[in-house]
């Protein structure tokens, strides 16, 4: 970062702080995706509410950013503070800039957490993530505690809002997607079908992460630090958030490993059940995995085409298009008999 | 005519040398950009396999399902996807199990490019 860009940093935290000064003692870049960069901040505050060195991740939209489907920082922010104040482990957040002026970009600024966040690593290797029984519990419970935030929320008025069952509103929108790409999939047509056709009724409605599964969560040696990547959340039902941290495509391979490929289904489910009060239906949920499938699969064919249309070069995105025949093949081994 | 190697025995022998020679050798942090690279490969390389014999089997099969002759996959399969949504596979339908069987071997075929590992029910 640029020294001019620094000191206005600094003159912002001053002032939100409430403080007398504060120095930038460090500050380098974490991980510049193709949406958002993190930059990690090391800041020395005298006087006010945050007095002392402090560490802090500033998140602002990449210079390329333009996926329209994620949040912008503001709301974000709004997000991390509701789930905050719900109980959830989240990464504090501290505040938010929507001045342009100040460091160029909009960004808001939360305390750092400590770990690894990588899914292939915690699947393979038990130093991570403590002890397994109680890191499904644990994830368990925190999900209960997301699903606690209920409508309304006049701080989460930007989530879309809808009145059909959660189950067909993503029916349609996966079809409206695949009614403007230009290569068929009568595949996930078939599973589309079948998921119209067995759609539970809307029932509870809370907030949903929308992409709570491994890999999005962040350990240390003794267990859950915090729930990252809030950026697709919104309003649906619960079961959503549980089929997709079961389903077996965000397994990592682990595919015996039924939570997440972290641990087992039943020490999961009872974390959940311990912090919510209400008992999960088994059977529901298996539907809500078939709908992670199909909503994988479709994220999958939006990542590919990224690459495909020339928007962005990248081998990542690349492949992950051909994980679309995969998601079929599952897709069509749990809608055979009915 | 083309001389041999083919493009599929190239890519299958550099593949071998980025394995063998190059893997080993390299840092951590390229180590998987260098593991994504072979996969793509890999994917390249099944592809040259099968040639155009798998798009030709589907349009023969999706002319059949639909009786009527298409002269490119993508334009039946648009048709085969209307009438998926609109139920013709639905349970009790006529068609449903010829349907399903297109489907699940039209899958297999794209798998067994894709990632064939997949098929005995291990998935990434």
């Amino acid at each position: 970062m640029e020294q001019n860009i620094l000191r206005a940093l600094e003159r912002f935290i001053v002032r939100e702080a409430r403080g007398e000064s504060a120095a930038i003692t460090n500050a380098r870049i974490l991980s510049g995706g193709a949406v958002q960069e993190n930059w990690l901040l090391n800041v020395d505050i005298v006087g006010g509410m945050h007095a002392g060195s402090m560490e802090c991740v500033l998140r602002c939209d990449s210079p390329t950013a333009g996926v329209a489907i994620s949040h912008g920082r503001a709301q974000e922010f709004a997000l991390l503070k509701t789930v905050f104040t719900a109980g959830v482990t989240v990464p504090e957040p501290l505040w938010l800039c929507e001045d342009r002026t100040v460091i160029g970009r909009q960004f808001f600024i939360m305390r750092r957490i400590a770990g690894t966040a990588a899914g292939h690593l915690l699947v393979k290797d038990g130093r991570y993530g403590g002890d397994r029984v109680q890191l499904a519990e644990r994830l368990g419970h925190e999900l209960a505690r997301i699903h606690s935030v209920r409508p309304p929320q006049s701080a989460l008025d930007f989530l879309p809002w809808y009145e059909d069952a959660p189950a067909l509103h993503s029916v349609k929108l996966h079809r409206h997607f695949l009614d403007a790409h230009h290569t068929a999939h009568p595949a996930l047509e078939w599973g589309l079908r079948w998921l119209e056709r067995h759609a539970p009724a809307r029932g509870v409605i809370s907030l949903c992460h929308r992409d709570y599964r491994t890999g999005n969560y962040m350990v240390d040696e003794s267990g859950l630090t915090g729930v990252l990547d809030w950026e697709f959340a919104g309003w649906s039902d619960p079961l959503e958030d549980i089929g997709w941290f079961c389903a077996k495509c965000w397994r990592f391979g682990k595919v015996d490993q039924e939570a997440g490929g972290i641990g087992v289904r039943e020490d999961f489910y009872r974390g959940y059940e311990r912090e919510s009060g209400h008992s999960i239906n088994r059977d529901e949920v298996r539907y809500w995995e078939i709908m992670a499938h199909m909503n994988w699969a479709i994220i999958a064919i939006q990542q590919g085409e990224r690459h495909v249309s020339g928007e962005e070069d990248s081998l990542l995105l690349a492949l992950t298009g051909h994980i679309v025949p995969e998601l079929e093949w599952e897709i069509l081994n749990m809608t055979e008999n009915d | 005519m083309r001389d041999r190697p083919t493009g599929e025995e190239l890519l299958a022998c550099a593949r071998r040398v980025l394995r063998e020679k190059v893997l080993p050798a390299l840092p951590g942090e390229h180590k998987h950009d260098l593991l994504m690279a072979l996969n793509a490969m890999s994917i390249a390389e099944r592809q040259l396999h099968f040639g155009e014999a798998p798009e030709r089997q589907e349009l023969a099969a999706l002319s059949a399902l639909l009786d009527e002759s298409f002269a490119d996959p993508g334009e039946a399969n648009r048709r085969l996807s209307s009438r998926v949504r609109e139920g013709g596979g639905d349970p009790g339908q006529p068609q449903r199990t010829e349907l399903f069987a297109h489907l699940r071997a039209a899958a297999r075929q794209r798998l067994l490019e894709s990632n064939p590992k997949a098929l005995n029910g291990a998935i990434t």
